[in-house]
């Protein structure tokens, strides 16, 4: 994962997306990303969804909601969110370091389409 | 501030890698360097498995009341003081496991009538397991006191917990050496690892408590020593790292960031704040 500085993990905002299913971080850096539900339902990195001593995917994409989405979001410390899943899934924490990542790579990926 | 202390300031954690570094000796001892300075302060024994603030103040045998479903603080030295050793007894062991122990934080967190404190200082129990990781998601800390003794063995430990802060982006505002030794002016003591720590990590040296029989004496009397031996040597360095400790509490600027929030993306209720909010 790229090291950030300090001010690209710290989030000033947060809002629903306006043209997609998802939300808005919106960084100290000035940087607003977007992120679409699916897209960070499938990133979720708790032990139900990640297996903790390999590493490997256990979570199964096909069988995920192709509309789920956020129910409720939640801050953990200052640190991370907490997001309830319309599927039911509750466990996964999300640190800002990693929300920056997906949002990041997400943006790259849109990108070069 | 978080809405889950209304009231409060600055809340600060007491954290030690290793059991044993007196990291209750030094909480209750800057809690009261604080009182000295004229703040209104509380002192949470949040060590479940081995709460001895209530022996290190001779309060023991109170038993706070309860209140509307809230705890009373216990008065003494112009502390607040709540501690698990009220609610499971002295010589019962706590035996917890995760769950349960997150659930006794949370009571602390919300359960306790503070009323209004400039600081709440908290005494975490030795370690990087549930305790603190619970603390650290639950309690919006202003930062956390890393204690050590002198040692390499206690201080290889406590830079385990220093990193765990680092991971939780809790700010540590500094190192406090204590149990310092064998000290005179000719000869320096030779274990300065409070100091080393400080060096490798970057973390500031808050200062040495120095291996002073008030501090062992004034604990078995359930006097503490900022409180009998004012004017001991211990007590002096006490002192010290009391104002040191508030100038990184200045310097640490409150982190920026959304605060605690529940947002119900249903109704839109508890949403977090939004950069357009805050630049109109």
């Amino acid at each position: 994962m790229n090291s950030f500085s300090r001010e690209q993990i710290t989030p000033v905002g947060m809002k629903q997306a306006g043209q997609i299913n998802g939300i808005v971080i919106q960084w100290q850096d000035g940087e607003d990303l977007e992120y679409d539900f699916r897209g960070l339902r499938l990133a979720c990195a708790c032990a139900a969804c990640i297996d903790e001593n390999t590493g490997e995917k256990l979570l199964v994409p096909s069988m995920v909601p192709v509309d789920v989405k956020a129910l409720t979001i939640e801050s953990v410390g200052t640190y991370a969110i907490r997001i309830i899943w319309s599927d039911g899934h509750s466990t996964g924490i999300y640190p800002f370091e990693l929300l920056r990542h997906i949002g990041e790579a997400r943006k790259q990926m849109l990108a070069a389409q | 501030m978080s809405n889950k202390l209304p009231g409060i300031q600055h809340v600060i954690a007491t954290s030690s890698g290793k059991g044993g570094v007196g990291k209750s000796t030094v909480s209750i001892n800057l809690a009261l360097g604080l009182v000295q300075k004229g703040f209104k302060v509380g002192l949470a024994d949040v060590d479940i498995y081995g709460p001895s603030i209530p022996v290190l103040l001779g309060i023991e045998d109170e038993h706070p009341q309860v209140l509307e479903q809230t705890l009373i603080p216990i008065q003494k030295h112009d502390l607040k003081i709540m501690s698990m050793g009220f609610l499971v007894g002295q010589d019962t062991p706590a035996i917890l496991r995760g769950p349960m122990i997150t659930k006794f934080i949370h009571q602390f967190v919300t359960g306790v009538k503070w009323g209004e404190l400039d600081y709440l200082i908290l005494d975490l129990p030795p370690g990087t397991g549930d305790a603190q990781l619970s603390l650290a998601q639950n309690v919006p800390l202003t930062g956390a006191l890393v204690v050590t003794t002198p040692q390499a063995i206690s201080v290889k430990v406590a830079l385990r917990g220093l990193r765990m802060f680092e991971k939780v982006k809790v700010p540590i505002l500094g190192i406090v050496e204590n149990m310092q030794g064998w000290a005179t002016p000719e000869s320096p003591s030779p274990f300065r690892g409070g100091q080393k720590l400080s060096e490798t990590t970057g973390v500031p040296f808050l200062g040495s408590i120095p291996m002073d029989q008030t501090v062992a004496i004034s604990g078995d009397e359930g006097q503490p020593l900022m409180a009998a031996y004012p004017d001991s040597e211990a007590a002096g360095a006490f002192r010290q790292i009391v104002s040191r400790l508030l100038d990184q509490i200045n310097h640490t600027a409150s982190p920026a960031g959304l605060g605690s929030f529940k947002w119900n993306l249903g109704s839109g209720e508890g949403a977090p704040p939004t950069r357009e909010e805050a630049n109109p």
